[in-house]
């Protein structure tokens, strides 16, 4: 296991070195150093939309494709309310609170009615749910330039050449704060115990008598709170515009795929590899012109290693 | 922006209306007066309005003007019957539009069209069905480079080629960096012109093209910046290409590049949201007559706007275009015998002849003739954007370029030049 394990690192080490190698090639290490950066910090985004769906998968069995959706109507609340003239903190706050009470809402009051539904029932519904939210977000505020700005875009620093501002490094390190803080909540609390216990087995779950209900209600607001911060970062460091807010769950879902919608250490570096692969292809002539199906190739292509030696029937892997 | 541009448009019917309240009734097509009660004539219109954006401003303002029309004499007593349909960016629905328009319910003519879609799906069926679209808001080469279809905006192609020429001239521009829409028929179409203007004086270009949902616009701008680029031509929506400033202002570049812009970054919402640090730095073509110039033309839009637009209309440049499409529409339509005015044939004979017609709002002069190719819009102004607002830089100037060559020569067979 632990040999299997070292293996799967080590080809994924030199496959990643083999890669930049070859995009890099016969270019200034500058310009290579700034798109390397450059598209960590891309990956951390795809990163931290894909850790805040595979939270709430572990726990539901919840595909969430409203999660980008949730974060729009966040940080749209926040850019509003900025407008008004209201304190910058309590607009971040109001963000994370919409997403929380749009997450909680469709968790306490939607999901509970598809519970025993297939997977894919439940991840359509919640597209469903992504489209009526852009929907009213649309309406709300129609097609117009603007900008969303936080303070710590003015701070900075230099790695490989590239200024860094401190919310893309914020956006960083809570990639991988979060890993952590969740991996500690899953394992070290009674509610991450029951989630863990949802996650394996819904039906002995409840017939052993963990609270379903609570326990579901609290993964959806871990959610909600992690989506509302992504769309913060996504309508900072990407663009406000609801619409591309709300689909930047697609490559997240690629993030999440390379993580098996299991593993948030593998979400992450999943993540973060697609965004400086991504980049780097940008300086290849012949194949920049891939760099939007760079994350699904690469999540393909970790499914496929993932499943390689298993055969699968209709009743699943065998 | 609909707040800023209704304050603009107040301000400017405040400036322009001060003597009498009478003379802001506007005037429109044969001003009688009194409302037409012929048989009407059936116009349509399509626009594209569903997420990512919204390009119904200039059939808002054809509606607009056409309402005004009905409500003074029509077509010499005939009201226009102005049908308008959504494509909503699907070219499915694109289709079914201009078969809707203009096979059931026979339209003469289409005016004020505005869609990324639309033309590149319909511009075969226009031509086989031999109907003329005088369009108001394109964007892609099928709509400057077919049969029928005429706009009087300029796209993309002439507005960048006009700010390129402008920072070659002016700002001392050597190496151009196109960063467009890796769409085909968009990005490197529009920026391609550039490029080669940049060659033919000597300098060089070159482009870094996004896609349009792409998080990552710095790759894109690092691209320019790799090719060795001097000035960035920021050839994109207005929300992308604030998003580029916005990762030039993160990496510090302000100063180090030139910054232009063609006509969608022409939005009284842009120096607000591009703030203080790009005040005084970046430069945008118009393709109209920017809303400070003024004339009767452009004030007779804010009065037609103000009169028969809803208050949330935009008063944009798109909306100044559907406005002036409706206009020579209605111009050439006066023109013809009465009785004609049911035959698309004759319709569109009459169309393709129209030649010479001239608006404050536009620089040149406007034309359609009978080709394969329409771009009568090819001169404009150049803006700074300076004090929360826009600085006119340079006033009506012509762009050069050989692609225009071919439009030239039909100029002087029509005696325009």
């Amino acid at each position: 296991m632990i040999g299997s394990k070292a293996l799967n690192w080590c080809l994924y080490l030199g496959l990643m070195a083999a890669t930049i190698l070859f995009l890099a090639w016969g270019k200034p290490q500058k310009i290579v150093g700034l798109f390397f950066v450059s598209g960590l910090a891309v990956g951390s985004l795809y990163a931290l939309g894909g850790i805040g769906m595979v939270v709430l998968y572990r726990a539901t069995g919840v595909l969430n494709f409203a999660n980008g959706a949730i974060g729009a109507a966040g940080v749209m609340t926040a850019w509003q309310l900025g407008q008004w003239g209201i304190w910058e903190p309590l607009t971040w706050l109001s963000a994370i609170a919409v997403a929380l009470v749009l997450s909680v809402g469709y968790g306490r009051f939607i999901a509970p009615a598809l519970a025993w539904r297939e997977p894919v029932v439940k991840a359509v519904a919640t597209l469903g749910f992504a489209l009526i939210i852009l929907g009213f977000v649309s309406y709300l505020w129609i097609d117009d330039p603007r900008k969303f700005s936080l303070p710590t875009d003015k701070i900075g620093v230099r790695i490989l050449g590239l200024r860094v501002t401190v919310t893309r490094l914020i956006a960083f390190g809570m990639s991988v704060g979060i890993v952590i803080l969740i991996h500690q909540y899953l394992t070290r609390t009674s509610i991450g115990l029951h989630m863990r216990a949802l996650a394996n087995n819904r039906d002995i779950s409840a017939l052993i008598g963990i609270p379903i209900l609570r326990t579901e209600t609290i993964a959806w607001g871990i959610s909600g709170v992690i989506a509302g911060f992504t769309g913060l970062m996504f309508g900072d460091l990407i663009r406000l515009e609801p619409t591309v807010i709300t689909f930047m769950v697609i490559p997240s879902i690629a993030a999440a795929i390379c993580g098996r919608l299991q593993s948030l250490s593998l979400v992450l570096i999943g993540g973060l590899s697609m965004g400086v692969i991504e980049s780097l292809l940008t300086l290849s002539p012949y194949l920049k012109s891939v760099r939007p199906i760079a994350p699904f190739i690469i999540a393909a292509l970790v499914l496929l290693y993932f499943q390689r030696g298993r055969r699968l029937s209709f009743g699943g892997a065998d | 922006m609909k707040l800023a541009l209704t304050l603009a448009s107040a301000l400017t019917l405040g400036i322009y209306a001060v003597p009498s309240q009478a003379e802001a009734a506007p005037k429109c097509g044969m001003n009688t007066g009194k409302a037409a009660t012929g048989k009407p004539i059936v116009v349509g219109g399509i626009h594209g309005n569903a997420a990512p954006g919204d390009f119904s401003a200039s059939t808002d303002a054809a509606k607009a003007y056409f309402d005004c029309v009905n409500a003074n004499g029509g077509i010499n007593g005939r009201p226009i019957d102005y049908r308008i349909e959504n494509d909503q960016w699907n070219p499915e629905m694109a289709a079914q539009a201009a078969s809707k328009l203009v096979k059931d319910a026979k339209a003469v003519a289409l005016v004020g069209n505005g869609s990324f879609m639309e033309m590149a799906v319909n511009a075969n069926t226009y031509k086989q069905e031999n109907i003329m679209v005088m369009a108001s808001a394109c964007a892609i080469s099928e709509c400057f480079e077919s049969s029928n279809i005429v706009s009087t905006n300029q796209g993309p192609l002439p507005s960048n080629l006009g700010a390129t020429q402008y920072a070659q001239e002016e700002l001392g521009t050597k190496n151009v960096g196109c960063i467009g829409l890796n769409i085909p028929n968009n990005g490197p179409w529009s920026c391609q012109v550039s490029i080669d203007y940049m060659k033919s004086k000597g300098g060089n270009g070159s482009m870094a093209l996004l896609n349009p949902g792409a998080p990552d616009v710095n790759s894109a701008l690092l691209e320019a910046i790799a090719n060795g680029s001097d000035t960035i031509l920021l050839n994109l929506p207005s929300g992308l290409a604030i998003a580029v400033l916005k990762a030039a202002e993160e990496q510090g570049l302000r100063d180090e590049y030139k910054w232009i812009a063609p006509t969608p970054l022409y939005d009284l919402s842009v120096p607000k949201a591009l703030g203080d640090y790009w005040d005084g730095h970046v430069y945008v073509n118009a393709e109209l007559a920017p809303f400070q110039v003024g004339g009767p033309d452009a004030k007779n839009w804010i009065e037609v706007m103000d009169a028969y637009a809803k208050p949330e209309d935009p008063r944009d440049t798109f909306a100044q275009s559907g406005y002036l499409s409706a206009t020579y529409f209605v111009k050439a339509m006066l023109e013809m015998d009465t009785a004609d005015l049911d035959d698309r044939a004759k319709v569109t004979e009459k169309i393709k002849s129209i030649s010479g017609y001239k608006s404050d709002l536009m620089c040149g002069t406007y034309y359609v003739g009978d080709s394969d190719f329409h771009m009568p819009n090819r001169a404009g102004y150049m803006l700074k954007i300076e004090n929360g607002g826009f600085t006119i830089v340079r006033d009506c100037y012509e762009f050069e370029s050989s692609y225009f060559d071919k439009h030239i020569a039909l100029e002087k067979q029509l005696g325009l030049r």
